[in-house]
């Protein structure tokens, strides 16, 4: 190791190497620390720094990322690598001009964001949204500790809109290779596509079928029992239903890939279509409730947005059948779980004072739930994030402005 | 038995087991061959010298005293000649120093009308001895008496806190203070500043975990129903003024002030013995007990130091060789550098710490698992072991300085519940206005947890310090608390 120390103190003082300190001073941290004392008092600091903090995340992140592996193969490790060549250039480059250090914070965002993209998603393009974001999401603003968006959020939306057929076309079945292993669907949007037809529209549920599929079935069950109805003896199966679970896993099974049916067990499990790493949800629940343990991440953001999604979907299914689809399945579908551990829990683009984490939490929620119900978006985790994040200043205001208000003597 | 008080401290962070803590132990670092006394003790004034260079003083004359300004009568310490006066910069301010070169002996000249029998002397006699002796120096604003010792009067004093809270990473042993026939003489030193002050309350805190010690204290104070025992956590800073009025009185010392504005004095257990020492064995303050506390250090006792002694004398024979220290006067989180190792020990002085000058690297230092390493966050394996190693106390900083992130571990600790990482800011933008006033940022009792905490390695207690420091130069002075203040001069009707 002697040898690597020589070469790199050698480095710092090539004239040529000047302009790349930054990645001089970067692998010089990374291996061998720091040797920087304190000057003043406190004497004696913490021992833990940004890097190690930033680690965590990874370390977090890594059962989402083997899960994602386990269900799409090599291709994610190929997508990840280049989002970190991608992402790691534009870094080095802004330090290099900016004549600062290389900041830690991209080692998240390099793999956060090719965990929330589909696993059909060409490498140029994942190179053109990290770059995208983080030019526009991070270094635009300042730089690290700046940014107003969660810079991996901003690359994700970047690409929806600039290839939409790319990005929301092309599903692959997880186990699954070659052309029919592409779906168009994820769980969310087969619920948005024939919650309506299977409880509006009886042409759809014909007696003696196991048509009804996605629905919190209260308004169907009922429909079924009353013999006049023309849904009189559907065969009807509740979301959640110990029956529908079962018929579900079995219709999946009989079925295959082209199966609409959408089990519980294996949207934990990560059997669904999905962002690649947003599809196992045990092992970002693993991930999740490590940070919140080591105090990495605040449990205040997570639980109140998942919270509010629960009781907002619990609520509005009973109401609207037809647009929210049932609570369990709005926490376990899509990204919501991904988004809420790991993208909303962003120190800095979300809040930091107690009670505007709380307000971030319940807002996302809201959002996440009103956007997945109302708009021709089948997902709505992503936009009701970075709608947060640009609020995120004026919550911590009014929250300060409470807090420290005037007091009347 | 007695409950443990924890009302209105929020925040603080434990500092578990820390190698090399102070054993205990005392010792007597001996009479050295000189000594240097600052003509300033503690929080008081400068007060005049009385002598000149040449004269011989015997251990306990009184070298400098000044009743016209708040202070107490500053003594030699030991027997020997004068040998210079001269400017020497203390605690940022250039004050004289009388340097005394020692002729060995270990005697002392005790104070006039001192009894054994200390219930037979009236409360002014143990005000006068109190005051001659120096112990009403104590603290950070001093044991009222009819002399000028005190920002407040006699009369004032509404609680008397005596605390042996340990919650600092290093410092002294309540329990090495009070060993032996101590505990008796500590009971009775309470005794006597309660005879001084009868309308006061007494609240005696400890840490809740050192039940024997508490139990002894209950024990030897029994009977005596002015006063409470009562156990704190012993999160740091739970030794602050500020800390122990909330948590053992309930109330709170207006932002910006001192609690004997609110008429509450708080003293610690060395204190207390040297008025048992003035009062009833005439001895005035010329010692100090200091913990050597550190791995510098062979071994870790307390020892009884002269005031004015030099910190190589202090340390003699008991230093490590085997690499860098660098000694820290009372705190590792709060306390200035000893620069020279002839600074020398004041009547404040109660820890000498020596910590590893660690400028080394280390392999992949941020992936290390860290059974050694203290951290506010459980991601060290020191966590997961609890305190069954020690930790490494040493100055490396641990990594590189960052940009805030908002993390909010400093939000987290702070005792005075104010948001750090905010003012840190505003500070930083040299937003000097309101705006921090409104933030409370006089509300900060500078223990510097924040920037002990902070992974992006940001000195947010020196920056909310100089913050302070520049809205004092803007005029923008701590706002008066909407009640009357003791000790001011110009209480409101």
């Amino acid at each position: 190791m002697k040898a690597v120390r020589s070469l790199l103190d050698k480095l710092y003082t090539v004239p040529q190497l000047a302009r790349f300190k930054p990645v001089i001073g970067a692998a010089d941290a990374i291996l061998y620390g720091t040797n920087e004392t304190t000057h003043a008092a406190p004497h004696v600091v913490d021992n833990i720094d940004i890097k190690r903090y930033m680690s965590l995340v990874i370390v977090a992140l890594l059962p989402a990322v083997a899960a994602a592996f386990f269900l799409f193969g090599w291709r994610v490790i190929a997508i990840i690598m280049v989002s970190y060549m991608a992402g790691g250039a534009v870094e080095v480059i802004f330090a290099i001009i900016r004549k600062h250090d290389i900041h830690e914070g991209f080692l998240i965002t390099g793999l956060i964001f090719p965990l929330v993209l589909p696993p059909t998603t060409p490498l140029w393009v994942v190179a053109v949204g990290v770059v995208f974001g983080t030019m526009f999401g991070k270094e635009m603003f300042g730089g690290t500790g700046r940014n107003i968006f969660n810079p991996a959020l901003v690359g994700r939306l970047f690409i929806t809109i600039a290839f939409p057929a790319i990005m929301t076309m092309n599903w692959q079945t997880p186990f699954a290779s070659g052309p029919e292993a592409i779906t168009t669907a994820t769980p969310l949007t087969t619920f948005k596509s024939t919650a309506q037809t299977s409880t509006i529209n009886p042409s759809v549920v014909e007696a003696g079928t196991e048509q009804v599929l996605f629905t919190n079935a209260g308004a169907v069950k009922k429909a079924t029992q009353n013999p006049q109805s023309e849904f009189a003896g559907v065969q009807v199966y509740c979301m959640g239903d110990a029956a529908y679970e079962k018929a579900a896993h079995h219709r999946r099974i009989e079925e295959g890939k082209a199966s609409r049916l959408v089990s519980y067990g294996d949207l934990l499990i990560g059997k669904e279509p999905g962002s690649m790493g947003e599809t196992c949800r045990l092992a970002i629940l693993a991930g999740g409730l490590l940070l919140i343990g080591l105090r990495v991440s605040n449990w205040r953001i997570p639980v109140s947005y998942m919270t509010t999604v629960f009781i907002f979907a619990a609520v509005g299914s009973h109401f609207l059948p037809a647009k929210i689809a049932p609570p369990m399945f709005q926490v376990l579908a899509g990204g919501l779980l991904f988004g809420a551990m790991f993208m909303a829990t962003d120190p800095i683009t979300s809040p930091f004072t107690k009670a505007g984490k709380y307000i971030f939490g319940i807002s996302c929620g809201v959002l996440t739930v009103l956007i997945r119900s109302f708009s021709g978006y089948v997902e709505g985790v992503m936009f009701s994030i970075v709608i947060m994040n640009a609020f995120t200043p004026l919550i911590d205001q009014m929250v300060l402005m409470f807090k420290y208000r005037p007091v009347k003597a | 038995m007695t409950p443990i008080k924890n009302r209105g401290f929020h925040g603080g962070y434990r500092f578990r087991n820390f190698e090399a803590s102070p054993l205990d132990k005392l010792a007597a670092a001996g009479v050295p061959s000189k000594v240097t006394i600052s003509l300033m003790q503690g929080f008081s004034d400068e007060v005049a010298c009385l002598v000149q260079p040449g004269v011989q003083v015997k251990a306990g004359q009184i070298i400098g005293r000044d009743d016209e300004r708040v202070s107490s009568p500053v003594h030699a310490s030991v027997n020997g000649k004068v040998v210079k006066i001269e400017k020497l910069e203390y605690l940022g301010s250039e004050v004289a120093a009388v340097t005394i070169s020692s002729d060995g002996t270990d005697g002392w000249q005790a104070l006039q009308g001192y009894s054994a029998r200390w219930d037979s002397l009236t409360a002014e006699q143990i005000e006068t001895l109190i005051y001659l002796s120096g112990a009403s120096g104590a603290g950070r604003s001093g044991i009222p008496t009819r002399f000028k010792s005190s920002i407040i009067s006699c009369d004032d004093v509404e609680e008397v806190i005596i605390h042996g809270v340990e919650s600092e990473m290093y410092g002294p042993l309540s329990g090495a203070l009070l060993t032996g026939d101590c505990l008796s003489k500590f009971a009775d030193g309470v005794k006597i500043l309660r005879k001084m002050l009868p309308k006061a309350g007494f609240h005696v805190a400890m840490n809740a975990e050192r039940e024997s010690l508490i139990a002894g204290v209950s024990d030897a104070l029994s009977g005596n129903d002015w006063v409470e025992v009562c156990g704190l956590q012993s999160r740091y800073p739970a030794d602050y003024d500020e800390v122990l009025v909330s948590t053992v009185l309930g109330r709170s010392v207006p932002a910006g002030h001192l609690a004997a504005h609110i008429g509450v004095i708080v003293l610690d257990i060395r204190d207390v013995l040297s008025v048992y020492e003035a009062v009833v064995e005439g001895k005035p303050v010329i010692e100090r007990t200091v913990a050597l506390c550190g791995p510098g250090f062979t071994e870790n006792p307390h020892v009884r130091v002269r005031i004015g002694t030099p910190l190589e004398h202090v340390i003699g024979g008991n230093l490590r060789a085997d690499k860098a220290w660098r000694f820290l006067r009372n705190s590792a989180l709060t306390g200035e550098r000893f620069l020279e190792m002839t600074q020398t020990i004041d009547r404040n002085c109660d820890a000498v710490i020596a910590v590893h000058e660690n400028d080394g690297r280390e392999m992949f230092a941020f992936v290390q698992p860290g059974p050694r390493k203290d951290s506010y966050t459980p991601t060290f394996l020191s966590a997961i072991l609890g305190g069954k190693l020690t930790k490494r106390g040493e100055t490396n900083l641990h990594g590189e300085e960052r940009p805030c992130i908002s993390c909010g571990f400093c939000e987290e600790v702070c005792p005075a519940g104010l948001i750090p990482h905010h003012l840190f800011h505003y500070v930083e933008r040299n937003i000097i206005d309101e705006t921090l006033l409104r933030f409370k940022i006089y509300d900060c009792i500078d223990c510097n947890l924040c920037a002990y905490v902070c992974p992006s390695k940001i000195t947010l207690g020196r920056h909310i310090k100089s913050g302070k420091d520049k809205l004092i130069n803007e005029g923008l002075t701590c706002p008066r608390p909407p009640f009357a203040l003791k000790g001011t001069g110009t209480q409101k009707d």
